[in-house]
């Protein structure tokens, strides 16, 4: 490692800073560390970096899940350096180049408003950009602002290799102008933030999953890759080669949408794909999300939800009436101030069973529900040994569990003996 | 938890015809879960015993004259833009308001509304004048929760507290030709200390929300007049305690 004297003087401080924070029970550390070390060395991140990123992901939704997938994937060439958690701002990209295997190959999920920044000073061979949509409105600039800094960002970095969901409208046009991209048809499931050209405002015309603009002439780009669906995926490479995903351990279509915008990623790597399938197969829950974990007196399958995109996806995993489900909605800074996306949400498909309802804006989604049909119980704690949970709820083998970000953390951390919200 | 505390709707009064609500460009304006609007005003409406008719008007549809009332949401500058001049270059909702209609528009509705508002670049682009106002850029952007309290001016019969999320960068500024909605007890509004602007029954507020989920006293100011006739209100315990909630201690505040 050509790391400079300096840098390495700020990781370990970083190391102490991290030690300390978790010692006072503070977390994991990753984002106190971080900041040290980028205070004491601005450049940290670029000369961690060195040459080493292979990849940057970046999306609205399934980063976490993405990144997991490709990294795994891409260690059949050896270790690689990626983050264990969701942490992925300035800090926790730092955290994952420091700390990780010496010197390895780095796969990073970036925050889609940090991946400018992190993009320059990283210098990856690919980025991979999956979607773009509304997602904690009062931190992230609207959705077409965050797309031309995309597309401002690839024009100042032209050497990197864009893979590139050619099915969301934002993406194509935050990557249209890069002079390396390999377009995936992925899908998009939900196209409500996408409704309208990027560049001149006009409605976009659509046609399945083809769009075009009738104000400016833009449309679908040509894709090299296919995504197939039907209860299983299928990613068809350029070469009409077809890979079989249908032993994802990851539920849902998102999930092998993922990863075939992975795999794409893979072939720009050069990695074996037939091995990156089977590696992705091992992959059975990511930093919390589809694991099943014990709450209380609950046993329960964490999804995270946290806007009408992510939602929208989620809703189709669900188990059938009149099994209960659990939503947290909390507003705390991680999970965006106002939850007025819930009105966004199809809860409507809910109807025929009862919702426990909690989080910090429990009463935001008990009216949400009133109105859409949705009989609710709103319960502070449903962890709670004593709680009034809807009869049968106990006995279930396994109840799914929809929270938004900050209450997903709290009920993912293992050492978290206490499950108040 | 249906668990409304129903006063008893005076049945179905309204007679054979539905109150025709239109939502306006919902792909274009409805970035802050505005659709809501729409929802609470149907939701409402059935506690009342009132049928509507929803109409959802996508752009390149022809928006009608001669409907009840017209609801818009929030959303980007670029569909900002692009909503105004779809709504000038139609003239339907200046006819309708002509025609005795109520508009109810939130933040980049509201702005629209007015004489010129600031586009994607800061230049300013002309609105539909049914509001005296004008908007231009707000020093730092107002993101946050916003508490106001309706004025008597505004509309008489609104006296309960507003409540919403503020996420704009504008600030507007009332002409003679309007009153303000209310006054901000806090948060930031117009910009100025006042909160939305009203003419007639053409209303514009920074309140999202939704709003008319917050503030279900409007949504039944606003069905009342298509009605004709003052509707009584009727409570959900649900809401109350969301209002509860978002107002604080500002609940029940008395009207300035």
């Amino acid at each position: 490692m050509n790391t400079s004297l300096r840098t390495q003087i700020a990781v370990t401080a970083g190391r102490l800073a991290a030690a300390t924070s978790r010692t006072l029970g503070r977390g994991e550390g990753m984002v106190v560390g971080g900041k040290v070390t980028l205070r004491l060395a601005p450049l940290a991140l670029a000369d961690l970096a060195g040459t080493r990123v292979a990849a940057l992901v970046s999306a609205t939704n399934g980063k976490t899940s993405t990144t997991r997938l490709l990294a795994t994937a891409a260690s059949q060439a050896g270790p690689v350096a990626t983050q264990s958690t969701g942490a992925n701002m300035t800090e926790g990209v730092l955290w994952a180049l420091a700390n990780g295997p010496t010197g390895a190959p780095a796969i990073l999920e970036v925050d889609e408003a940090y991946l400018p920044r992190v993009l320059a000073a990283t210098k990856p061979k690919v980025v991979l950009l999956a979607n773009l949509s509304r997602d904690q409105l009062d931190r992230m600039s609207e959705v077409a602002m965050l797309a031309r800094k995309w597309r401002r960002m690839l024009e100042q970095n032209p050497d990197v290799v864009v893979v590139a969901n050619a099915d969301d409208p934002i993406v194509a046009y935050a990557a249209e102008k890069a002079p390396h991209v390999i377009w995936v048809a992925a899908g998009q499931a939900w196209t409500a933030d996408s409704s309208v050209c990027p560049e001149c405002g006009t409605l976009l015309g659509r046609d399945g999953t083809d769009w075009s603009c009738s104000g400016c002439g833009r449309a679908r780009p040509k894709t090299s890759w296919q995504f197939e669906w039907e209860k299983t995926g299928i990613a068809v490479g350029p070469d009409g080669q077809r890979y079989d995903l249908s032993g994802l351990q990851l539920p849902g279509r998102f999930n092998a949408s993922n990863a075939t915008m992975a795999l794409a990623v893979c072939a720009e790597l050069g990695l074996d794909l037939e091995k990156a399938v089977t590696l992705m197969n091992t992959v059975t829950s990511v930093s919390g999300r589809f694991a099943t974990v014990d709450a209380g007196s609950l046993r329960i399958r964490l999804l995270l939800a946290k806007n009408p995109a992510g939602w929208s996806e989620l809703l189709d995993i669900m188990p059938p009436a009149p099994a209960p489900v659990i939503i947290i909605i909390n507003s705390n800074d991680a999970d965006g101030r106002d939850p007025s996306w819930l009105w966004d949400v199809p809860f409507e498909r809910l109807r025929g069973r009862t919702v426990i309802a909690s989080g910090n804006r429990r009463r935001d989604l008990a009216v949400r529900l009133l109105h859409a049909g949705v009989d609710a119980r709103v319960i502070e704690d449903p962890f709670a040994a004593d709680a009034d949970l809807p009869a049968g709820t106990r006995d279930l083998p396994v109840v799914d569990c929809a929270a938004t970000y900050t209450a997903f953390q709290k009920l993912r951390d293992p050492s978290n003996e206490e499950m108040a919200l | 938890m249906s668990a409304a505390t129903h006063k008893p709707a005076a049945s179905t009064t309204h007679g054979l015809s539905p109150v025709r609500i239109v939502s306006i460009y919902p792909t274009l304006l409805g970035t802050y879960g505005d659709g809501g609007n729409v929802a609470a005003l149907s939701h409402i409406a059935g506690l009342h015993g009132v049928p509507v008719d929803i109409l959802t008007i996508s752009p390149g549809m022809l928006i009608p004259d001669d409907a009840d009332i017209y609801v818009m949401g929030g959303g980007e500058d670029t569909a900002q833009v692009a909503a105004a001049n779809a709504l000038r270059a139609s003239g339907a909702l200046n006819r309708a308001v002509d025609n005795g209609a109520s508009v109810l528009a939130i933040c980049a509705g509201y702005q629209l509304l007015g004489h010129e508002f600031p586009d994607a670049d800061g230049n300013a682009s002309p609105g539909l004048g049914l509001l005296d106002v004008f908007t231009d850029r707000l020093p730092k952007r107002a993101v946050g929760e916003l508490a106001a309290a309706p004025i008597a001016a505004g509309i008489e019969t609104l006296t309960e507290m507003l409540t919403g999320y503020e996420n704009h960068g504008g600030a507007t500024h009332l002409g003679a030709g309007v009153t303000p909605l209310a006054l901000v007890a806090s948060g930031v509004g117009n910009g100025d200390g006042t909160e939305g602007a009203i003419t007639g029954r053409v209303i514009g507020t920074y309140l999202h929300g939704p709003c008319l989920v917050r503030n279900p006293r409007l949504a039944e100011r606003l069905l009342g007049w298509a009605v004709g006739r003052d509707l009584d209100p009727i409570v959900e315990e649900a809401v109350e305690e969301l209002r509860r909630e978002r107002l604080g201690n500002a609940a029940g505040t008395p009207r300035v």
